[in-house]
């Protein structure tokens, strides 16, 4: 007689294992399976996050781990918050955070709106475009301080065509006034691309038919474009804006190969300063109360944003 | 209103014919109903006039004037697509003013709201025209689309299956308000379907496309009394009628291979017998399904006859209409 297939897998589970599966009910192996990833989630983000708030509270530096540590209360959010450096550096990410959206959003989606339109070589001009995104942005920092480069650099030379002015009078990276807009440059240059992609995805999501109804109903292009692209693009548009938001709020690698914070520390953006206190200066209890104020200031600012993104997406 | 004519058109998508060589004259007013099956060109017929796509060649006028080089808005159509085609982030109310707001229309807002309250009561969308199109079932989508259309008066409607969604009862109620409104606007509506029961009931004109090519235009009746064909014969009376070896009943003319009979044309109680095999009570009449010498047909008797599964049956025809070979009509 033919055994069951029920049967057949019992023979080859092994028995100590069978055995011990056998006494567990549903719930504890649905626990057996998922409790391998409750540990690592709770080693590696929710003790250091724990243990960070804890530190913040202290004057623990991480180079003298014998010493006592003293618990401080609020002064190290309060040096903090009346530090003009910190404040320096928080207006720089600012300044960074702003004009890479701005320009990001702006050229991404003038650039999707474009590549959406069938044209001979469309594949291949959006892998062109894509191809920057790929890149490692150490290695993006790197060739753009070639590119950056007074003497040297293709960049001073371009702009020296287009606008007659000398090449070599003046330095993107090492000018007080023009660094912080050479990694806006970059960081645009580079992830431009992401925000076409997702913006191309929401605008190839719209039905041809409702621009054929709209013609029918006699609105102008100029019209079909705020009344339909524009608001059946924006939940996508801002997907992207928070995917960006998010990660130039910590932007470190490519800023630090690029300038290194500087000239002085005009381009140092929080998470540079952030790194500086705690692995050069070693105030890890100071470096701590900073990381967690980071840590709420982009937590609210996505909830917020969030909720406005969900508002977008019920209207 | 206008008078529509299409002059020799024909449009291919590639290697596939959408429409050929099609001439027709839908006169102002006329409810003009485009029957066919699925790809016979319907839709695109309907595209071409609306000016969403360009014919290959031919020409398309609507009040004698050439629209060929007009866009649809300069056309002044609307169509009611058969996906519905809303604005999902606008509310209905938005969906109905969307084509009056139009900056060729300016149209004052006391004016944009009478006309979605009435067509709103039409519709009985009244109570939905707060809400977002998305969250409408699909019947009230299609109304709301309909309602689009209806809003404006355009020099021609084009509906493209716009019931096809629609529960029977809606279908039907809708049916005879869009009669009525093609009746008191006189307005010329150009409707594609494939339910001849919407055409039988609501054209003045019928147009049967064949594989992109008209291969008859007529009165619903002359096109019901009188198909050049068996396709176009096929293609209206409920039940479908019913076609049979020529010889079987004999007197066959010469060069006929297949005798047609709508249930109409159908005598009991003479001529050749056949078996009942399932009989249909439907409330009004009655179908039986029948055999004759291995050949099924349907006959319809009224409701209250005696006749039950198993029992013989005596047929013969009367103005039966004959094809030949090719399933063109023998005269």
């Amino acid at each position: 007689m033919s055994s069951s297939p029920m049967e057949c897998a019992a023979k080859v589970t092994p028995r100590p294992l069978a055995n011990s599966i056998r006494g567990l009910s549903d719930r504890g192996i649905a626990w057996l399976f998922v409790a391998p990833t409750i540990f690592l989630l709770l080693a590696i983000n929710i003790f250091p996050l724990i243990w960070t708030i804890y530190l913040s509270f202290t004057n623990f530096r991480a180079n003298r781990i014998g010493r006592e540590v003293k618990f401080i209360g609020l002064r190290n959010y309060e040096r903090i918050l009346s530090d003009p450096d910190i404040w320096q550096t928080m207006q720089a990410t600012a300044h960074f955070l702003l004009w890479t959206l701005f320009f990001q959003v702006l050229i991404g989606f003038t650039l999707a709106w474009l590549i959406n339109r069938k044209f001979k070589g469309n594949d291949m001009w959006t892998t062109i475009i894509v191809l920057p995104m790929m890149l490692s942005p150490a290695v993006v920092g790197n060739f753009w301080k070639f590119l950056y480069h007074p003497q040297t650099g293709l960049f001073n030379y371009v702009v020296q065509f287009f606008t007659g002015v000398d090449s070599s009078s003046f330095s993107m990276i090492g000018d007080v006034s023009l660094a912080p807009w050479a990694i806006v440059i970059v960081d645009t240059w580079m992830w431009t691309p992401f925000v076409m992609l997702i913006c191309l995805a929401g605008l190839r999501s719209i039905p041809d038919y409702l621009y054929e109804a709209a013609s029918v109903d006699r609105a102008s292009k100029w019209r079909q474009f705020w009344t339909i692209t524009i608001p059946m693009v924006l939940p996508f548009l801002m997907l992207a804006v928070l995917f960006r938001g998010i990660e130039n709020f910590k932007m470190f690698d490519l800023v630090v190969q690029l300038t290194g914070g500087g000239p002085g520390s005009i381009t140092e953006l929080t998470s540079i300063n952030l790194k500086r206190e705690a692995f050069e200066k070693w105030r890890t209890g100071y470096a701590s109360a900073y990381a967690v104020i980071l840590f709420v200031t982009v937590f609210g600012l996505a909830s917020i944003y969030v909720k406005a993104l969900n508002k977008v997406k019920e209207r | 209103m206008a008078e529509v004519v299409l002059e020799n058109l024909s449009k291919s998508f590639g290697d596939t014919v959408g429409v050929e060589d099609i001439s027709m004259r839908i006169p102002d007013g006329a409810f003009v109903v485009i029957l066919g099956p699925t790809g016979a060109g319907k839709t695109t017929t309907l595209r071409l006039i609306a000016g969403l796509e360009a014919p290959d060649q031919g020409d398309i006028f609507i009040n004698g004037q050439s629209v060929l080089a007009l866009n649809p808005a300069q056309r002044d159509v609307t169509v009611v697509f058969q996906q519905y085609s809303l604005y999902p982030h606008l509310s209905v109310r938005e969906n109905l003013a969307f084509p009056l707001r139009s900056p060729l229309l300016k149209t004052p807002q006391e004016e944009i709201d009478r006309k979605i309250k009435e067509v709103a009561e039409v519709l009985h969308i009244e109570h939905k025209l707060d809400n977002k199109a998305v969250e409408l079932s699909g019947g009230e989508m299609q109304r709301v689309a309909i309602g689009r259309a209806l809003v404006r008066e355009p020099n021609i409607y084009l509906m493209d299956e716009p019931l096809s969604s629609l529960d029977a009862k809606l279908r039907a109620e809708l049916r005879i308000e869009l009669k009525r409104i093609h009746q008191s606007l006189g307005a010329t509506l150009l409707y594609v379907t494939h339910d001849q029961i919407e055409a039988m009931s609501m054209a003045t004109h019928i147009g049967v496309l064949q594989n992109g090519k008209l291969v008859q235009f007529g009165s619903p009746r002359e096109i019901y009394n009188n198909p050049v064909s068996q396709y176009v014969a096929e293609r209206l009376g409920s039940p479908r009628i019913n076609v049979l070896p020529a010889d079987l009943f004999g007197n066959a003319p010469k060069g006929a291979k297949t005798i047609g009979l709508r249930t109409e044309h159908i005598v009991l109680g003479r001529g050749v017998k056949g078996r009942v095999n399932r009989v249909e009570h439907l409330g009004d009449h009655t179908r039986l399904h029948m055999s004759l010498a291995g050949n099924d047909l349907i006959v319809v008797m009224d409701p209250h006859n005696p006749v039950s599964r198993g029992d013989t049956l005596a047929i013969s025809p009367e103005n039966p209409i004959y094809f030949d070979a090719n399933g063109i009509r023998v005269l």
